[in-house]
């Protein structure tokens, strides 16, 4: 009886909880003139999947879609790669100045984006990557590694180091050792980061609206905006992009769930 | 050479920080004692008058406030929600934890961008969701503004943030609960205590260390958060829920002076160093304890 | 085996992150706004350029109109940015002031290309001794009044200030018997800082309020007049309350649900807003009418200045093609191009000679009642600091003083005060 009570109250939560993409997923099934509507109609006479075909119409989303999956993709596997690099040496070695490259990690974390774009923005019209791939995935790298070091340098603390010295003895390079020992441990911590990079590069906005400027390079998140025009708001598709948008993360994050949360935990309380 | 190992494998990580985050500060810092505009580019010298300006302008102050309103009450009530959603889900009632944990979780997987729009449509006056509840429950007139109104545009940011934040909370406070050794519970229940005092003596002591690194963590997060506001509100209406990073867009981008975005972002970068060393501090005694 | 995967995915990343090196000229037309009718006709038109000009290729984006002022200096103090754009006029001060818009007037045929328009529509891109554009679409701001609202209370269109408090006031009521007013006479759109300016001072226009002095010297608009036409919106807020409540928040989207849905009655707009209405609500009906004139200035109803605003495109100094631009330009804004501004509704008027001379254009709903506007309107003075005054200053000031925040004579000497610190060069 009180189960049955309890599960009411859970679902009751995750209705309220989900009321945003609630409306989001009913607006984008209406055709725009019944959009805003008093009183508010979640369903309409009209009901259809219309809009998520004329978005791609409207604005050229598989374009997008293809631009952030590149610039997330590369950035995710550049943030892993180069924070694995890092964060092993901060775990297994000790080293003069490491206080130092931590503390320069850490603070790397705190700087405000709008106050870094514009020498940013310079930096990259002289190096030519402006409205590139690559000048995303640069900024967007260098914008993730020093919480990917942070969360890697978390999880391989949690990996003894008895099991690499045993390897060592066996006759490993310390190289090898990360290879075939390290790495295949902290598999779920690798996976938790790869998520979470994954997710900080696909979700970003700021940089992603200001470094690009043709269609051929911009993401998702600058294409939902640019659905709010000058004269027209054209809400219905825009709530059909923002559904397409979330369900990569959805499944993501689905799939990863348990290894995500062990990881995140184990990194954090670090 | 084996010395030198642990710099190579820095290297890569160091290029990347130094180029693209270390040279904009510095950039950063001497635009801020410099005569800078969009149009005309650095002018010369100018020691403290960019500071001065941001110190005297009473918008600096009114976006100090919000932001730390902003960040404060908006991660206190997230940690609130997250550790009763926790405590919920870790009553273990089978596969309907299992699912609604997920479902619980989706408000931190959405992108702001499009959980600002989401929430903007919500509350607006006239066709939104949430009037048109109250309104029928009485609770408020119908079409009453919410984001229009410069009292409530910042509660309702933050109420989107809060939305965004809490999963985060809950599923670090889940992983907490499932570590408090049940022994502790035990001998509690031996002794008669109620679940309340439970609560209070056992629970809550042992995810101090929990609580105070998400709090520190949230504050400075949500102090650097240009997101939710700039889509929800963009600062307004008249600058009421104008926070610290719009700000610094507001005064490079908006009134093109660069030097006094520029100090902005200087002063905003010292104040979240502040409190990363109180975040590190409090790392310390939590690994102590 | 891991590793080789790595390198073939950087690879081909790589590969696909070089752009194409093409022959010939390519030209970068950015494109700001419009109504996906002015985009549709825009590719077209480009469309026939290529084709009339092998060897020119030109790459059309589309961005936002609202954040075109960030993204343009962003890109021009960088030294990018593209050859061709479409812009605001007012831009022509700023702009050519620092340097990032061509002098069109230096091309040669240029005297005969300033044939085709309306003079003083092509005053608008001039600044200095310099024109920095061809005009395209030409704005007056006028008052839209709810056809269906307006004939149901049995009214007629105000023409002076108290017809208009009055209009407002008759037509500001609950409609559903559930004690909340759901019906207001005026939406305003307090939401866009620069497209609130745009529609506040069309009122100190007709009042015969300046901005600023002829000599852009001295700033003008807090004179008594001044005060006495923000005073009126102030009272219609705080008094009447026949202004929506939430407009602080609102931009064009919550002006055009509000007066689509019959919630509005009144909006100062232009020639987009019949379109943009009809575009969501097909057949909803309008009158559209001058803004209206202080009681006492009655007679001059059809001649007092309203606001005129107007789009031109430019060609960005810095371009390595001018003359290919220049040629872009000119295809882009030439008399054929311009009739589309009469025949199919674009969102504007058009401004060459020939075309608001045509036989169509007498003929088109609200088509005379623009260029009797035009003919008297006035842009915003050709000051370099305009634009940052009117959205930075004039829009708070102004919105303080309806909300109640300050009177609206202290408002209007304080923001006078703060614009001509600009002026002078102070901070």
């Amino acid at each position: 009886m009180k189960k049955t009570l309890l599960s009411i109250v859970m679902i009751v939560l995750a209705l309220l909880v989900l009321l945003p993409v609630l409306w989001t997923l009913s607006t984008s099934m209406k055709p725009l003139s019944e959009v805003n509507q008093y009183p508010p109609q979640w369903t309409s006479s009209a009901m259809s999947l219309k809009p998520y075909v004329d978005m791609f119409f409207y604005l050229p989303f598989l374009t997008y879609t293809l631009n952030s999956l590149i610039v997330a993709c590369s950035s995710t596997v550049l943030t892993l790669l180069f924070g694995s690099l890092a964060a092993f040496a901060f775990s297994r070695f000790t080293f003069p100045g490491k206080q130092v490259f931590l503390l320069i990690f850490l603070l790397s974390q705190m700087l405000p984006g709008a106050s870094v774009i514009i020498p940013l923005f310079q930096l990259l019209q002289k190096a030519e990557l402006y409205d590139t791939y690559w000048g995303l995935i640069l900024v967007h790298t260098a914008v993730l590694l020093p919480f990917v070091i942070w969360l890697l340098y978390g999880f391989f603390q949690t990996i003894p180091r008895e099991i690499e010295d045993a390897a060592l003895i066996d006759g490993c390079s310390r190289m090898m050792a990360l290879r075939k020992i390290i790495l295949p441990l902290a598999l779920p911590g690798i996976g938790a980061t790869a998520l979470f990079s994954f997710l900080g590069s696909w979700n970003e906005f700021f940089f992603a609206l200001i470094l690009t400027s043709s269609d051929s390079t911009r993401t998702i998140p600058v294409g939902i905006g640019l659905f709010v025009g000058e004269y027209l708001d054209v809400w219905n598709q825009m709530a059909a992009a923002a559904i397409l948008f979330s369900i990569p993360p959805l499944i993501l994050f689905t799939l990863t769930r348990k290894t995500f949360i062990k990881g995140l935990v184990a990194g954090a309380s670090k | 050479m084996k010395k030198a190992t642990p710099y190579l494998l820095l290297v890569p990580a160091l290029l990347f920080t130094v180029f693209v985050l270390v040279y904009p500060l510095v950039q950063n810092l001497i635009n801020s004692f410099s005569d800078v505009s969009m149009i005309t580019g650095r002018s010369g010298w100018t020691g403290f008058s960019n500071y001065k300006h941001v110190f005297h302008d009473t918008l600096f102050w009114r976006s100090f406030g919000n932001t730390s309103v902003y960040a404060v009450v908006g991660t206190v009530v997230a940690l609130i929600l997250g550790l009763g959603f926790a405590l919920l889900l870790n009553l273990k009632l089978g596969k309907i934890t299992t699912v609604m944990g997920c479902l619980y979780t989706v408000p931190w997987i959405i992108s702001p961008v499009v959980a600002g729009f989401a929430w903007k449509w919500l509350l607006n006056d006239h066709f939104g969701v949430v009037n048109y509840w109250l309104a029928s429950a009485g609770i408020v007139k119908a079409g009453t503004t919410w984001l229009g109104n410069p009292g409530t545009a910042l509660i309702c940011v933050m109420l989107a943030r809060i939305w965004q934040f809490y999963p985060f909370a809950m599923v670090m406070f889940l992983a907490g609960l499932q570590s408090i050794p049940q022994e502790q519970y035990e001998a509690a229940a031996v002794d008669g205590a109620t679940m309340v005092r439970r609560f209070f003596h056992i629970t809550l002591p042992n995810l101090k260390t929990v609580t105070s690194v998400m709090l520190v963590l949230g504050v400075i997060w949500s102090f650097n958060d240009f997101n939710m506001v700039f889509v929800m509100t963009r600062g307004g209406p008249m600058n009421s829920s104008m926070v610290l990073p719009v700000l610094v867009r507001e005064f490079s981008f908006v009134q093109f002076d660069l030097g006094k975005g520029s100090a902005l972002s200087v002063v905003i970068f010292a104040l979240l160093t502040t409190l990363s060393y109180l975040y590190l501090k409090v790392l310390a005694r939590g690994e102590s304890t | 085996m891991k590793r080789t995967t790595f390198i073939a995915l950087v690879l081909s990343i790589s590969l696909l992150s070089c752009g194409k090196k093409s022959d010939g000229i390519v030209l970068h037309d950015w494109n700001f706004g419009g109504r996906p009718k002015l985009i549709e006709f825009l590719r077209q038109r480009v469309y026939s350029f290529e084709k009339t000009h092998p060897g020119i290729k030109v790459e059309q984006s589309d961005k936002s109109w609202n954040m075109i002022r960030e993204i343009l200096y962003a890109d021009f103090s960088a030294g990018a940015g593209p050859d061709v754009m479409n812009t605001h006029s007012n831009f022509a001060a700023e702009f050519g002031e620092a340097g990032f818009y061509y002098p069109v007037n230096k091309f040669p045929d240029f005297e005969q290309v300033k044939q085709w328009y309306v003079p003083h529509l092509l005053e608008s891109t001039r600044y200095k001794d310099n024109y920095y554009g061809l005009p395209s679409s030409a704005i007056a701001f006028v008052l839209c009044c709810n056809k269906e609202l307006f004939d149901k209370e049995g009214i007629a269109p105000p023409k002076t200030w108290s017809q208009f408090r009055e209009a407002a006031k008759r037509l500001t009521k609950d409609t559903d018997g559930d004690g909340v007013i759901d019906q207001f006479g005026l939406v305003l759109m307090g939401g866009d800082k620069g497209g609130f300016a745009y529609r506040m001072i069309p009122f100190f226009f007709k009042a015969g309020v300046n901005v600023m002095s002829e000599d852009l010297k001295k700033i003008e608009f807090n004179s008594p007049m001044g005060v006495a036409a923000l005073k009126l919106i102030a009272d219609m807020y705080q008094v009447d309350h026949s202004i929506t409540p939430g407009f602080l928040a609102y931009t064009h989207s919550e002006v055009n649900d509000l007066f689509s849905g019959n919630k509005a009655a009144m909006s100062i707009e232009g020639p987009w807003f019949r379109g943009m209405v009809g575009d969501k609500n097909p057949g909803k009906d309008m009158y559209v009418v001058p803004v209206p004139v202080p009681d006492d200035m009655i007679a001059q109803y059809d001649t007092a200045p309203t606001l005129q605003d107007m789009v031109m495109y430019s060609i960005n100094a810095r371009s390595k093609h001018l003359n290919e631009a220049w040629e872009l330009l000119k295809h882009l804004r030439n008399e054929e191009a311009d009739m589309f501004w009469i025949t199919q509704d674009l969102g504007a008027t058009a401004t060459t000679k020939s075309a608001l001379n045509s036989r169509e254009a007498k003929s088109i709903k609200d088509i005379p009642l623009y260029i009797n506007e035009l003919n008297h309107a006035r842009p915003w003075p050709p000051h370099p600091q305009m634009i940052a005054i009117a959205s930075n200053i004039y829009t708070p000031y102004c919105q303080k003083a309806i909300v109640g925040e300050l009177s609206p004579k202290a408002a209007l000497d304080q923001a006078a005060r703060e614009a001509q610190d600009l002026v002078d060069g102070k901070k």
